[in-house]
């Protein structure tokens, strides 16, 4: 052998190789929708113990809720299952009344004993959705005596405590806890009295749009038409859901028409794609917050003047412009935007001297050691990078600490941190409650309540004052009334200078191929692709 | 192979003195053929060239490696940018020298570590045999069956992100071939004429083995160490890239790709540099340690 | 007579080898199970959410064991994996060996076209070499070679997708097969290339190579060196052997020497070299299935690492653990069986 003798060898064996691999010409079929995602948080389909938005978007088009919110106006409930509902006099006692024409996948009817067993399982399991529920007074012990069907067709929920009857409609609507189960199917699976957990995290038993076909953590989930849905069918007869992290992956993808829909792509590839004529994305604003957060437990933090210096060492307007365009849109508040209650934005700006001044009375005039815990994920990291920068120029050294989900908000609900970028605020119910409650109510600051629920609690801000008029607004009626105490409670925290500085709220950029129509995602994540089309 | 070395052992002299004499004539010696050798002597010369630039970094830099400038940020390659600027604005070269002197820092710092952990098992072990080597052997295979990159990666789970828990991660990772070595050089020696010697004088086994053991098998520990080192470089970028690595903000040239790679497609520049660099160094001191093997493999 | 000695012999050193092999997973065990159990990862997170209430969270913890001491755990879990128990993992909610079963064909797939190009490119590269050796070619031959040691695989991937996938488009991009054809095939052996043909499903067949086709050859790269410079140090020992230079004198053609002669004589090692550097490609594959969303085995163990879902970690690991050893031993059998040398 010589050397043209291993050129021709290197040509023969590049031939062979692009003689068995003609040019790709993958576009979806046309009755198939195939959409790439993260999937890291879909540990289980189980609608009590699922947890994280990702189920949400999968869930919503296996189950059926009792009723929806309008996706780009989530506090308009429509009916869904329920036909109709009333709410008793003192607003204590929600009806509904239910279509008779739903049936399961399995077969079996729907009927008022699955919706209210649906939702008392999901007390008594006691898992990750469990908690909104028991804020509102219910307990496994109570829940089969508040929450019956009256008949077949009748259900009825009574409150435990008094509360904002709307508010828990909302949860009703938006909750991955609120999707009914078949609970005869279900029951066939049970083991060790486990009210079918086991089976229910890798099944599916509802009467939504579609079948599960397959699923497989971090891979895929395929769902199949159900055509004995009670709705009109829908044209897709596939959907493929793909696991797919690489932000870059998806944008080629999106561009070969290998997928028509792709989510959580990196601002510099939505920006690219923004210019191709195929594509067209769309922004969906979610309930949640990007934050700062200090813990109030550690002693620096717990200076009110070393907070506010913190309010002034966040680049708001460098963050919002260059890294979170795509992700999110500045925002100020504890209440998210678009709420009667959310007050106009503060204006809050960069002011390093103005920062130095305070440190310098808290006693800090040359800055500190401190750390920030942080998801090594974009936009997260980044926002740390540059909170890291600022920081140090009024002579604060922090350093970044990466990690998992798990083990930034592991520490969070510790109260072993000093500093963190986060998202938070619960919040999927349009009302000021949910985003208050889980980011500033705080009714019990000390170490054994273990509030680990309340972002309020887990960076030890307390202020009873607060407290009360969140408790009060709740029962308000008078809903001028309600909106001045909410509005009551932002301007305090901007006086006692609460520990989560929120710095934009979320926003949800998918991408689409044109040919998609009547994909509208979903400010409560419940996304449904039922009425999707496409048109070529 | 065995006639071999007991040829070598019995013919040097017992003190020593004579024996580092020995290895400094070698590596004088072998200095010289490394030059002869093109390959080994570029391999020699971009390694010198990342200990040069890691020593002089400051000036060699154009910027500050850390200074974050938002509006200027994702430029490409220019007269100002050599290798353009990142997504915070960071001039993408200066960051590589910076990251030059990482890189070292953890191939130092992993030699240190393994050298003597590997020498002091392997001769421990191959000198007294029996149960200890028997224990020693097991615990080795133990390290030895699990894959370098995933038993890193447990122990930087273990341990939570971080450049030192990388080091010590990769560490771990490498001082079984090193101290299977020592142990293979040391059952050679053990038999050897000068050593029977030394021990009918009653010198103790620690007197043994760190005087007359473990000089002897330097040579080929040192030579497997370079050969290891650009394994390490790229466990250490696989551990960056995969997060797990050096934090934010420090330039190490695998996290560098890791985060990059969001901006790849427009952006080229933010992985291609530091990938090139990785390549390149690793190359070097691969080539460099395939030409120090050549050197003492008795064949040549 | 003399063959039965010398089996009984071989056998010892099997059974020997054996017991040794067992005392090595019982350790690898216990690494992996404390290792997992120091992790700073809460697994019950993983389970209830970052939101869950305390309560939640307590009922979980309970429900995990977690609440034994250490030693306690480590017993359980050795009881149950003595009846062949693996328990279930958090990140998919079924058995560990179920998961295994699935996860593990692809990357064995993956693996195999690896080492596929690493055979087809490798033993030509080495033994062309060993011929020319001292000459150019054969430096260049080394340079390539260790290019192959000194490339970080996950920056090749990126660009190779890049140039690849997105320009040329002659390769598919990240997963098995185009997601339109995913689940068409069901899975017989798990390796879609296989199942495809079985099927006789040849337009998945086709994606399903066009998608495996640049990982494969990037997870090759590092068998292809490990192979061509072995190949070539096994020749050069070859062709400076006596019987060779008999057969120049002799006046065999150059071809029939070197192929016939010499490299028929190297089988036996080559066979091991190639033994060894499957196993290590699986070491490999946690990189590469990252960057090419590969739905193997690598990336299931990142991300059970990652969740603290130490049932999948411990298992994985001693999986990797049991193919490593068994490899090693199988390369020792072939050599005691076949090479000569080693006989006596």
């Amino acid at each position: 052998m010589n050397v043209s003798n291993l050129l021709k060898y290197c040509a023969l064996s590049i031939a062979i190789s692009s003689t068995i691999v003609p040019s790709a010409n993958a576009i979806t079929p046309e009755n198939q929708l195939v959409i790439g995602m993260s999937m890291d948080n879909l540990l289980s389909l189980d609608p009590a113990s699922a947890s994280g938005l990702d189920v949400v978007s999968v869930n919503s088009n296996l189950y059926d809720m009792l009723i929806e919110l309008a996706p780009k106006e989530p506090s308009k409930i429509s009916p869904a299952v329920a036909k109709s509902w009333s709410i008793s006099e003192d607003g204590n006692r929600i009806t509904f009344e239910l279509r008779d024409d739903v049936i399961f996948h399995s077969g079996n009817k729907l009927t008022a004993h699955d919706v209210a067993w649906s939702l008392q399982r999901v007390l008594k399991l006691n898992l990750a959705l469990a908690s909104t529920w028991k804020t509102y007074g219910f307990t496994a012990d109570n829940v089969e005596q508040f929450i019956q069907a009256k008949d077949d067709y009748t259900v009825e929920i009574s409150l435990p405590e008094k509360t904002d009857p709307n508010l828990v409609l909302y949860t009703l609507g938006s909750s991955p806890s609120a999707f009914i189960v078949d609970s005869k199917e279900v029951l066939k699976h049970e083991k060790d009295g486990d009210l079918g957990h086991a089976w229910l995290t890798t099944n599916v038993a509802g009467s939504g749009p579609f079948q599960l076909r397959d699923w497989r953590a971090k891979d895929r989930v395929l769902m199949t038409r159900f055509d004995d849905y009670w709705r009109e069918p829908s044209e897709m007869k596939r959907i493929v859901m793909r696991h797919m992290t690489e932000s870059q992956s998806l944008r080629l993808m999106l561009e070969r028409g290998d997928i028509d829909i792709a989510m959580g792509m990196s601002v510099p590839d939505i920006e690219a794609l923004k210019k191709d004529d195929n594509i067209r994305s769309e922004a969906t604003i979610r309930g949640t917050l990007y934050y700062v957060a200090v813990s109030m437990k550690d002693d620096k933090f717990s200076n009110k003047k070393v907070r506010e210096a913190v309010r002034y060492l966040i680049d708001y307007k460098g963050i919002n412009d260059s890294i979170m365009p795509n992700y999110g849109v500045l925002h100020q508040r504890p209440l998210k935007l678009g709420l009667d209650a959310t007050l106009p934005e503060p204006g809050y700006a960069l002011n390093v001297q103005k920062a130095k001044t305070l440190l310098a009375e808290a006693g800090y005039p040359d800055g500190f050691k401190t750390s920030i815990r942080v998801l090594s994920q974009l936009p997260f990291i980044n926002i740390a990078t540059s909170l890291q920068s600022t920081l140090a120029q009024a002579g604060i050294d922090a350093e970044i600490i990466t990690g998992t989900g798990n083990q930034v908000y592991g520490a969070m609900r510790e109260r072993k941190f000093e500093m963190l970028v986060g998202r938070g605020g619960g919040g999927i119910e349009p009302h000021p409650h949910s985003s208050l409650r889980s980011l500033v109510y705080n009714p019990d600051n000390s170490d054994e309540a273990k509030l680990t629920n309340f972002q309020g609690w887990r960076t030890g801000f307390y202020s009873p004052e607060i407290n009360t008029i969140i408790e009060n607004a709740l029962l308000e009626k008078d809903a001028q009334k309600q909106i001045e105490m909410y509005q009551d409670v932002q301007n305090i925290y901007e006086t006692q200078i609460g520990a989560i500085f929120p710095v934009s709220q979320m926003l949800d950029t998918v991408l689409l191929r044109t040919d998609v129509k009547h994909y509208e995602g979903h400010q409560a994540a419940t996304t449904r692709l039922r009425e999707v089309t496409k048109e070529r | 192979m065995i006639t071999n070395s007991t040829m070598k052992s019995s013919s040097i002299s017992k003190s020593t003195n004579a024996n580092l004499m020995m290895l400094l004539k070698t590596v004088g010696h072998g200095c010289k053929r490394i030059i002869r050798n093109p390959l080994t002597a570029a391999g020699l010369v971009v390694v010198i060239l990342l200990l040069v630039i890691a020593v002089f970094a400051p000036w060699i830099a154009t910027h500050n490696p850390l200074a974050q400038q938002l509006s200027n940020s994702l430029q490409a390659p220019s007269a100002e940018h050599w290798f353009g600027t990142d997504e915070f604005g960071r001039d993408i070269f200066s960051r590589l020298v910076y990251g030059s002197r990482i890189t070292l820092y953890i191939i130092a710092l992993v030699t240190i570590i393994v050298g003597p952990i590997g020498l002091a098992i392997g001769t421990i072990s191959g000198y007294f045999g029996g149960i200890i080597d028997t224990v020693f052997m097991r615990i080795t295979d133990i390290f030895i069956s699990f894959p370098g990159l995933v038993l890193a990666l447990a122990f930087v789970a273990a341990l939570g992100p971080g450049l030192e828990h990388a080091v010590i991660a990769i560490a771990l990772t490498t001082w079984p071939p090193i101290a299977r070595l020592a142990r293979a050089e040391t059952l050679q020696l053990r038999k050897a004429d000068y050593i029977v010697a030394v021990q009918l004088q009653g010198a103790s086994a620690t007197r043994i083995i760190f005087r007359h053991i473990v000089p002897m098998c330097l040579s080929s520990v040192i030579v497997r160490l370079t050969m290891n080192m650009a394994g390490i470089i790229l466990t250490a970028a696989g551990l960056g890239f995969l997060g797990l690595g050096a934090q934010a903000p420090l330039p190490e040239w695998g996290a560098m790709i890791s985060t990059g790679r969001s901006y790849m497609l427009e952006n080229w520049w933010l992985v291609a540099a530091p990938g090139a660099a990785i390549m390149l160094v690793s190359l070097a001191f691969n080539l460099l340690g395939d030409g120090l093997r050549d050197l003492l493999d008795p064949r040549n | 007579m003399l063959t039965f000695q010398l089996s009984n012999k071989r056998f010892k050193h099997f059974f020997g080898g054996l017991s040794s092999v067992a005392i090595t997973l019982l350790g690898l065990l216990a690494l992996t199970f404390f290792i997992g159990r120091v992790m700073p990862i809460d697994p019950v997170l993983s389970v209830v959410g970052p939101d869950a209430d305390n309560s939640t969270y307590e009922q979980v913890y309970k429900e995990m064991g977690l609440d034994k001491p250490l030693y306690t755990q480590y017993l359980y879990y050795l009881n149950d994996i003595a009846h062949g128990d693996f328990g279930n993992a958090l990140l998919t909610g079924r058995p560990v060996i179920e998961d295994i079963a699935r996860v593990f064909p692809a990357t064995l797939e993956l693996a195999t076209v690896a080492i596929i190009f690493g055979i087809v490119i490798g033993i030509p590269l080495g033994v062309y070499a060993a011929v020319n050796k001292g000459r150019a070619v054969d430096h260049i031959i080394r340079v390539i070679s260790l290019f192959g040691y000194s490339t970080p695989v996950f920056w090749v991937g990126m660009i190779g997708l890049i140039i690849f996938y997105a320009w040329l488009n002659v390769v598919g991009g990240s997963g098995r097969v185009d997601l339109a054809y995913d689940g068409f095939v069901d899975p017989v052996t798990g390796m879609l290339l296989i199942d495809s043909a079985l099927a006789r499903d040849w337009d998945v067949f086709q994606s399903a190579i066009k998608h495996i086709i640049l990982p494969a050859f990037i997870l090759g790269l590092n068998a292809v060196s490990f192979i061509t410079r072995m190949t070539r140090s096994f020749m050069l020992e070859q062709l400076s052997q006596e019987y060779i230079l008999t057969a120049q004198v002799k006046g065999l053609p150059k071809r029939v020497v070197i192929w016939r002669h010499a490299f028929r004589n190297i089988l036996v090692q080559l066979l091991t070299i190639i033994t060894l550097s499957y196993g290590s490609l699986l070491e490999g594959a946690v990189l590469i299935e990252t960057v090419f969303a590969w739905p193997g085995f690598g990336q299931y163990l990142t991300s059970s690492l990652l969740l603290g879902d130490m049932n999948a970690v411990v298992a994985s690991i001693l999986l990797i653990g049991l193919i490593f050893i068994s490899l090693n031993l199988l390369t020792d059998l072939l050599y005691r069986v076949f090479d000569p040398r080693t006989r006596k």
